[in-house]
Order: C-alpha cells, then structure tokens, then sequence
C-alpha cells in the first residue's frame, strides 16, 4: 500500500477501521481524521453500524458430533487375502493360454483326409437332426400339454406375489406418510412459537406505547390546569386591585 | 497437552478417528454460528454443520494442508450453505396436516424465558438479522467472515475467489447499507460525540 491517502479512499477507511493498513499509512488516516469531519464521521457510522453487528447472537445448541468408524477387519491370512489386480490379470492370462494350448493339442491333425470321409459325416449330421428334431417337438407337445393342465396354478401365484408387492409398497407409502406429517408438524411447531413470540413483542410494545400516550396526555392535563391557575390568580389579582 | 489443528489433522489421515472428534470439538461451533447467520435456521445449520465434517473427514486424504484446516473446513460449509439455499429455493410449500393442532403443540413448548428479556433480545437480533438479509450474499458472507469470524482481508479474498480490493470494497458497501437498514428499521445511530 502505498504511503498516501486520498481523501474518501473508503477501501483505505475499511483498512484503518479493521486496523490491517500499514503502521505509516495508519497514522497518515488518523491525522486526516482529526481534520476532515466526512471521514471522520463515515468512520463512526462504519463502526456504530459494527457495534450493532454484536447484538445477533446464534443460539448454542449442544452439538456433540462424533464421527464413529467401523473398526477394521482383523488382518487376513495370506491365502484368503484379495490378490492385487495386476496377480489378478496375470491369472486370467495364464488360464486362458493353458486352456488355448490343451485347446489346439487336441484338435485333429489330418485335415487332408476330412475330403474323402465328407458324406458319411454329412448323413451322420442330418440322421441325428431328425432324431433331435422328432425328440424336441415331443418334448415341446409334453410341456404345452403340461401348461394346459396347469394353467391356472401360475397365475394364482403370481397374483399371491403381487398382493405381497403391494402391500410392501404400501406400507412403504405409510411409512412415508408418516414421515412427512411428522416433519411437517415439527415445522408447524415452530412456526406456532415464531408467531406466539411476535404477538408478545407486539403485545409489549402496544403497552410501551399506550404507556407513553398516558405519560404525553397527564402531562398535557397537568399543564392545562397550571394554566388555569394562572389565569385565575390572574383574575384574582386584578379583582382584587379594583 | 493440546495439540495444533495441523497435527490432529495428520494423525486422523492416518486413521485416528479420534484425533478427527478433536477437530470437531474444536470447530463445530464457530462452524455452527457460521451456518447459522447465513441460513438464518438452527435445524438447517445443525445438518449442515455436520455434513461439513462429514466431508471433512471424506476429503481428508486430499487435504495437503496448503490452507489453513479452519479456511478449509469454512469453505466447506459455505459451499453447503450455498447448495442448501438453493434447493430451499426450488422445494414446493406445504400444507398444515389436517389433525395438527398448533396451540396443543405450542401449549407443550412454552419458552421459559421473560418477557422483557425475550423482547429485547429477539427485538435487536431479528432487526440485525432482517437487515442482514438485505445485503447480497457476496457481502453478507464477507461482513459474517470478518466480524463474526475474526478473518483477515486476504483469507475473505481467498475463500470469495476475489482481488482483496473486492473484499474492502464488499465490506464498506455491505456495512452502509445495513447502517441505511437500520436506521430506516427505527435503530439509528444516536449523535455522534465529536472527535478531539
């Protein structure tokens, strides 16, 4: 900061009042001060306006807060301990070789002669689709024959899983509900208390004023009735000068 | 033997909890006060006071202590502050529950204060608070840090993100207005006493 002070600098002002200004630069405002009624007077307004700050105080609550950690697990033993994921990737690399080598080791070596035994596989196939076909479409006729009989079983038992579902959502809902009302008449409680307080400040103020009124009133009546004397003794006087 | 916020700080990174509850002892009620002044509600400076160590503790290991741990743990509690206010600004209003009866309840908590006493206090602190209110939220924050709070030019600057002109600037506007609040709320300022 530099050494001088322009006059109305209200940023060097706040500086001298919250004394964070420079040791030189204090005493340049506090000489100032002692001349210029402006400064000097923003400086009293900033500092009442301060004083007043003061008057709001928080309520103190008893807080307490604890931060509470689960103790950790004992230590485990070396071979039930988590591998790292770098022992767990070189596993996984070293499984899926082992199964590609045993893989090709036993895969057949003579290819060339799969050209001369081509349609003796080829009936082979088809022979077994049409078993595997016949077996599937009677397995298939079984079942739906099976469905037939019974069909209404299912739908009893989804209908029974459904009455639980509903009755876990509602009772979620109450509990909800509950919830809720019971946050709302917290609040309604408080805003009760707020409204109660406020009629009592009114209320006290209502009386401080009507007090006043009296106090004005007497004091205008008192003065009234020394007039009243006066003017009597007034009369009185030149009565009696008569 | 007292330790300094520095070392509580460090050993409840390495996973002394305990350490952490002296920090908290230590701090929860100028956090608290904090919270107060600027959501203006006990309830809701309560949560936020202690979803401030909450996040304390979580972002403990990130904390390399390049402010000081209090700097830290207000702008912490500013941030929330500023969340809070903003979700009370979108939340809808509610309706009075059909079988609560306000006079029962109230009848069940009666302050035990007097009169005259419960005037005079609520009388000054609403008046200081309401004109609070008035200022905007940048100088309201910056007058709470510095008077409440004891903060330096700078610390105010760094916790705002703003040149320290800017906080000097906050403080002296912030503090005229509310002179200007004041005064129209019936608390002006009695003749000044010249200077000699």
């Amino acid at each position: 900061m530099s050494e001088t002070f322009e006059c109305g600098d209200t940023g060097a002002l706040v500086a001298y009042m919250y004394e964070e200004c420079e040791p030189e630069i204090r005493e340049v405002i506090a000489t100032h001060l002692k001349r210029c009624e402006a400064c000097s007077s923003e400086i009293d307004g900033l500092s009442w306006t301060r004083g007043r700050l003061q008057a709001w105080v928080p309520p103190m609550p008893e807080l307490r807060f604890q931060m509470s950690v689960p103790a950790p697990e004992p230590g485990l033993p070396w071979w039930r301990a988590p591998l790292p994921a770098w022992a767990q990737a070189v596993a996984a690399l070293l499984i899926f070789g082992v199964g590609l080598s045993v893989g090709l080791a036993r895969r057949p070596a003579t290819v060339p002669s799969q050209a001369s035994s081509s349609q003796p596989a080829a009936v082979t196939i088809d022979t077994a689709s049409q078993t595997d076909l016949s077996d599937l479409e009677q397995r298939l006729r079984a079942e739906m024959a099976q469905m037939r009989s019974t069909a209404a079983t299912p739908v009893r038992q989804v209908s029974a899983s459904d009455d639980d579902i509903m009755k876990k959502v509602e009772a979620l809902v109450a509990q909800s509900e509950e919830r809720q009302r019971r946050e709302f008449t917290l609040r309604s409680v408080e805003m009760a208390r707020e409204f109660e307080t406020q009629r009592r400040i009114d209320m006290a103020t209502v009386r401080e004023t009507v007090g006043q009124f009296q106090g004005a009133a007497g004091t205008e009546i008192r003065q009234q009735r020394e007039a009243i004397d006066r003017i009597n003794n007034f009369i009185r006087v030149s009565q009696q000068a008569r | 033997m007292t330790r300094t916020d520095e070392e509580l700080v460090a050993r409840s990174r390495s996973g002394d909890v305990d350490s952490f509850n002296q920090l908290i002892v230590r701090w929860e009620r100028p956090i608290f006060a904090l919270a107060y002044r600027v959501l203006g509600r006990e309830e809701d400076a309560r949560d936020v006071c202690q979803d401030t160590f909450l996040r304390a503790y979580r972002a403990l290991p990130g904390f390399k202590g390049q402010a000081k741990f209090s700097s830290w743990l207000y702008r912490i509690a500013l941030n929330l502050c500023r969340d809070w206010i903003r979700r009370q600004q979108r939340a809808p209003v509610s309706q009075m529950p059909e079988d609560v009866d306000p006079a029962a309840l109230l009848a069940e908590t009666e302050p035990a204060e007097s009169i005259e006493d419960l005037v005079a206090r609520r009388e000054l602190s609403a008046i200081v608070a309401d004109a609070m209110r008035s200022l905007s939220e940048e100088q309201r924050t910056a007058i709470i840090l510095k008077e409440y709070h004891g903060m330096t030019f700078q610390e105010i600057a760094d916790m705002q993100g703003c040149p320290l002109s800017t906080v000097k600037t906050r403080l002296y506007q912030g503090l005229s207005q509310l002179r200007r609040q004041l005064e129209r709320r019936g608390q002006g300022m009695p003749q000044l006493v010249k200077r000699t």
